[in-house]
């Protein structure tokens, strides 16, 4: 059974104030992209430490010895999944941010990732200019959220709203009414600062809607893992 | 057979009132007997009055050979004109002479040289025939000119056997009463007693051997019905039986015949036990065993007793043999007291019951001699109807088998199509599942390989030309292999995503922008169209940032007679022709125009310097669907 996060945590805001991105870790198979990517974050973040490897088993030694601010994830590697360091991390660094660098732009590749706990993902191939301003919103605590993946996750949570036969042994990890408003909002393709003067609220505001929004995805899927290993125990 | 018997109980009817209404008829009940051979009545030996009908068994008990009886009557006054005064003999056994005032009238036939003699054997000797006419009423026309004015005398010598040598009361020696009268008044006794006697008894001969030849067959062929052979068995052995009542001339002597029709018995009750029992589902071994060997002790016995007792050994083997017949009828009666057509075989049995009592009175002398002969009758009607009711219930019983087959075999058809329809779809969905794993394989593949070439190329190239078209490529690779070609986006979703890019890109290079498209769009586009539009706009856009020098971007987007519109329109400084150029140059206008044409649509761009730029895009909703 996976260690499940203390549920306050969900609940803890993240400071307004950016956090500065000091070091890096970068999981990328390809040394062009490699080298490329290391390029654009210093220049989005200079001075920062990068730890850069291909390999997904290399990347988990890494997260155990060192701390990390950012993690930029592919997840097809030659040894195995991204997804896997995205759940390392999150177990074991829970205030590093995860984010999947991929060429797969598809939900059956990026879903599983974010429900590990990844804060949203960046499409290889876009401009260099897409991919700088993604990752400095991401340093002041704006998760990309594309409407598709927004749709995805409304999709997964008013399935998880409908009665089921096990329905109270399931946590009670719902949205609330104005995470809601949030998904529908970026799904119809509003971007967030928009949303933001819609709701009357803050940019910031709106961005740790999505982090609450990513951090539920998270807990939820989690505890689903869990429940379904025990039912598969308690079956055995 | 049913329609004979009532006919024969009409006439017997109308007969009954019949000697009352003619006074003519002349019944003679006197007469005076001799016992002798010869061809005249010997008047010489002791002579001794009798009454008629005189029974041998009766009268002179153990008596076999021929005997003498001679009566007289007057000529009638006035016969009817044209009609011939006859002598009436309903019943006579064996054989008989008739002489009328001294001369031959009439003679049953070659009659053996002693006809009194026994025959001491059961096997006579080669060529020996034995008639009776035991059940053969006669009728006798006196010839006018024999006949005396005064009293005729009329001589008869029967020919007949003892009782004890006989297996049936019948075929015992006796002489019924004698009745002269105009032949037109004897006629309807002879022709009744004909029919009753010999007719019926033969059409009921051919119509047992037939059923019971046919049963047989079909019983013997299909063992499982094995019922049907024994009462195949049982009606030939009737058939066999009742043809002793009205064969006049057997190739063998008296004692022979009566013998084989004794033994006889023993086979038909061992047929009829058989068949009550097999009837009713039961089947058992010692049935199997014991009634074949019945048959064997009861003839075994016969033989042993000889022809002198035959009658008293018979006697004791009627009456085991009907309680049997009458346990088996009881035990299928029990079996099938559940069973709604029960009373059809309870009626029939109830019937050949009363037929069976009737018969045992007549061998005790008990019996009316009208009703033993209807009872001789009612048994093998019995028999032929359980027949007709077999045949009823083999038919019916095929009837269901066949309705059943075509049932069994529609069943058949109906699981064969069934199959074959599952494993098609276990086909088709074992394709599909091959399909998608290879497609996944490929998918694999493809963006290892192929994507990271095309990605490292994106990022590398100097030329932003060659960055754009790899970055197509690599668009159009994921298009291929996730196979979405077939899979269409819903309009609403598309316009979101739209939306989010367009609008997120111009703000970032601050260009105010206005977005306005109806909400919840239930149309989809089919995938390719959906990537062309999203190249379309995102080209536009890329024109508006970096050509158009404009400060406010509006996109419209609405349906209209079932196409998708969608107008981009900005306040830069529009498109001149040196602009136009450069951008066609950069992958531009012209290829905007050329995707929207890929999907039957139309990309129009009207532009005028100092005046912004509008571009209208118009795809087909469903068309664009169907070719995509």
């Amino acid at each position: 059974m996976m260690p499940m996060n203390p549920a306050d945590n969900i609940e803890s805001h993240a400071e307004p104030a950016a956090p500065i991105m000091k070091t890096i870790l970068l999981l990328e198979d390809l040394p062009e992209i490699r080298a490329w990517l290391r390029k654009l974050v210093l220049q989005v973040f200079p001075g920062a430490t990068i730890s850069e490897t291909a390999r997904v088993h290399d990347a988990i030694e890494m997260v155990a010895a060192v701390k990390f601010d950012l993690a930029l994830i592919d997840l097809g590697l030659p040894d195995g999944s991204g997804v896997d360091v995205v759940t390392r991390l999150r177990d074991m660094q829970p205030d590093a941010q995860s984010v999947v660098v991929t060429i797969h732009d598809d939900d059956e590749h990026l879903f599983p990732a974010l429900q590990a706990g990844a804060f949203g993902y960046i499409l290889k191939e876009q401009a260099r200019e897409l991919i700088t301003e993604q990752l400095q919103r991401i340093s002041q605590g704006e998760p990309p959220l594309s409407p598709s993946i927004a749709r995805r996750v409304m999709a997964y949570f008013s399935a998880k709203a409908k009665p089921q036969v096990n329905a109270n042994s399931m946590p009670n990890v719902s949205l609330t009414d104005r995470e809601s408003e949030v998904l529908l909002r970026v799904a119809k393709g509003y971007t967030l600062p928009e949303i933001g003067v819609q709701l009357g609220l803050s940019r910031h505001t709106i961005a740790d809607y999505v982090k609450q929004i990513y951090r539920k995805l998270n807990v939820s899927s989690r505890a689903e893992a869990a429940l379904e290993a025990q039912r598969l125990g308690l079956f055995r | 057979m049913l329609r004979v018997l009532f006919l024969g109980l009409t006439l017997w009817c109308a007969l009954a009132w019949a000697p009352a209404a003619h006074a003519e008829v002349l019944v003679l009940r006197q007469a005076t007997t001799a016992s002798g051979g010869g061809d005249r009545f010997p008047a010489e030996f002791s002579t001794r009055q009798v009454t008629l009908p005189d029974e041998w068994a009766m009268s002179r008990p153990g008596f076999a050979g021929s005997l003498w009886y001679r009566t007289e009557f007057r000529t009638p006054a006035k016969l009817p004109r044209g009609d011939v005064l006859s002598l009436y003999i309903e019943h006579v056994c064996s054989t008989l002479e008739v002489y009328l005032n001294g001369n031959l009238l009439h003679t049953s036939g070659a009659n053996p040289a002693s006809p009194g003699a026994v025959p001491s054997a059961f096997s006579a000797p080669a060529g020996t025939r034995s008639i009776h006419d035991c059940n053969h009423p006669q009728l006798l026309p006196l010839p006018t000119a024999l006949l005396k004015d005064g009293g005729n005398q009329l001589d008869i010598k029967v020919s007949g056997h003892a009782l004890a040598t006989s297996g049936s009361r019948q075929r015992a020696g006796g002489l019924s009463a004698l009745m002269v009268a105009p032949q037109s008044e004897l006629a309807a006794r002879y022709s009744m007693q004909s029919t009753l006697q010999v007719a019926a008894p033969q059409a009921m001969s051919a119509t047992l051997a037939l059923m019971g030849g046919f049963m047989f067959v079909l019983g013997f062929i299909n063992r499982r019905e094995s019922h049907l052979a024994y009462f195949g068995a049982l009606c030939v052995g009737w058939a066999g039986v009742s043809a002793r009542m009205w064969m006049r001339s057997v190739p063998t002597s008296h004692a022979s015949a009566e013998f084989f029709v004794c033994a006889l018995l023993g086979f038909i009750v061992w047929a009829a036990v058989q068949f009550l029992l097999r009837y009713s589902g039961a089947r058992f071994r010692w049935a199997d065993v014991g009634l074949p060997l019945q048959c064997a002790t009861l003839t075994l016995t016969l033989a042993l007793a000889g022809p002198g007792r035959l009658n008293a050994v018979a006697t004791v083997w009627y009456v085991i043999l009907a309680i049997e017949v009458a346990a088996a009828a009881m035990w299928y009666l029990r079996s099938q007291s559940g069973a709604r057509s029960a009373w059809v075989m309870g009626g029939l049995l109830s019937a050949a019951t009363a037929a069976a009592l009737i018969e045992a009175a007549v061998q005790w002398g008990r019996a009316p001699t009208f009703a033993a002969q209807v009872a001789e009758l009612v048994a093998p009607v019995v028999v032929v109807l359980v027949g007709l009711r077999l045949v009823q219930q083999h038919g019916r019983a095929l009837q269901h088998a066949e309705e059943g087959k075509a049932a069994l075999e529609q069943r058949v058809r109906e699981a064969t199509a069934e199959i074959e329809r599952n494993f098609r779809q276990m086909a088709e969905l074992r394709v599909e599942q091959v399909t998608e794993r290879e497609r996944k394989r490929i998918a694999g593949d493809l963006h290892d390989d192929l994507g990271a070439k095309l990605l490292t190329i994106v990022h590398t190239s100097e030329s932003e030309r060659i960055s754009t078209l790899a970055r197509e490529a690599l668009e159009e690779m994921r298009l291929s292999v996730r196979g979405l070609t077939g899979k269409a986006v819903r309009l609403a979703d598309a316009l979101g995503d739209w939306r989010a890019e367009v609008v997120s890109r111009l703000a970032q290079a601050g260009i105010e922008a206005e977005w306005s498209a109806p909400e919840d769009l239930p149309q989809t586009l089919g995938a390719r169209a959906y990537v062309q539009t999203t190249r379309i706009l995102r080209e536009a856009t890329s024109n508006i940032i970096k050509h158009s020098g404009a400060s406010s971007c509006s996109v419209t987007a609405g349906i209209a007679d079932g196409d998708f519109t969608l107008v981009v329109q900005d306040d830069g400084s529009g498109i001149s022709a040196e602009v136009e150029g450069r951008l066609d140059r950069g992958h531009g206008l012209a290829s905007m125009k050329n995707r929207a044409k890929q999907m039957q649509g139309q990309c129009l761009v009207e532009s005028s310097a100092g005046y912004g730029t509008v571009i209208r895009l118009t795809i087909p909703l469903n068309r664009s669907m169907e070719s995509s």
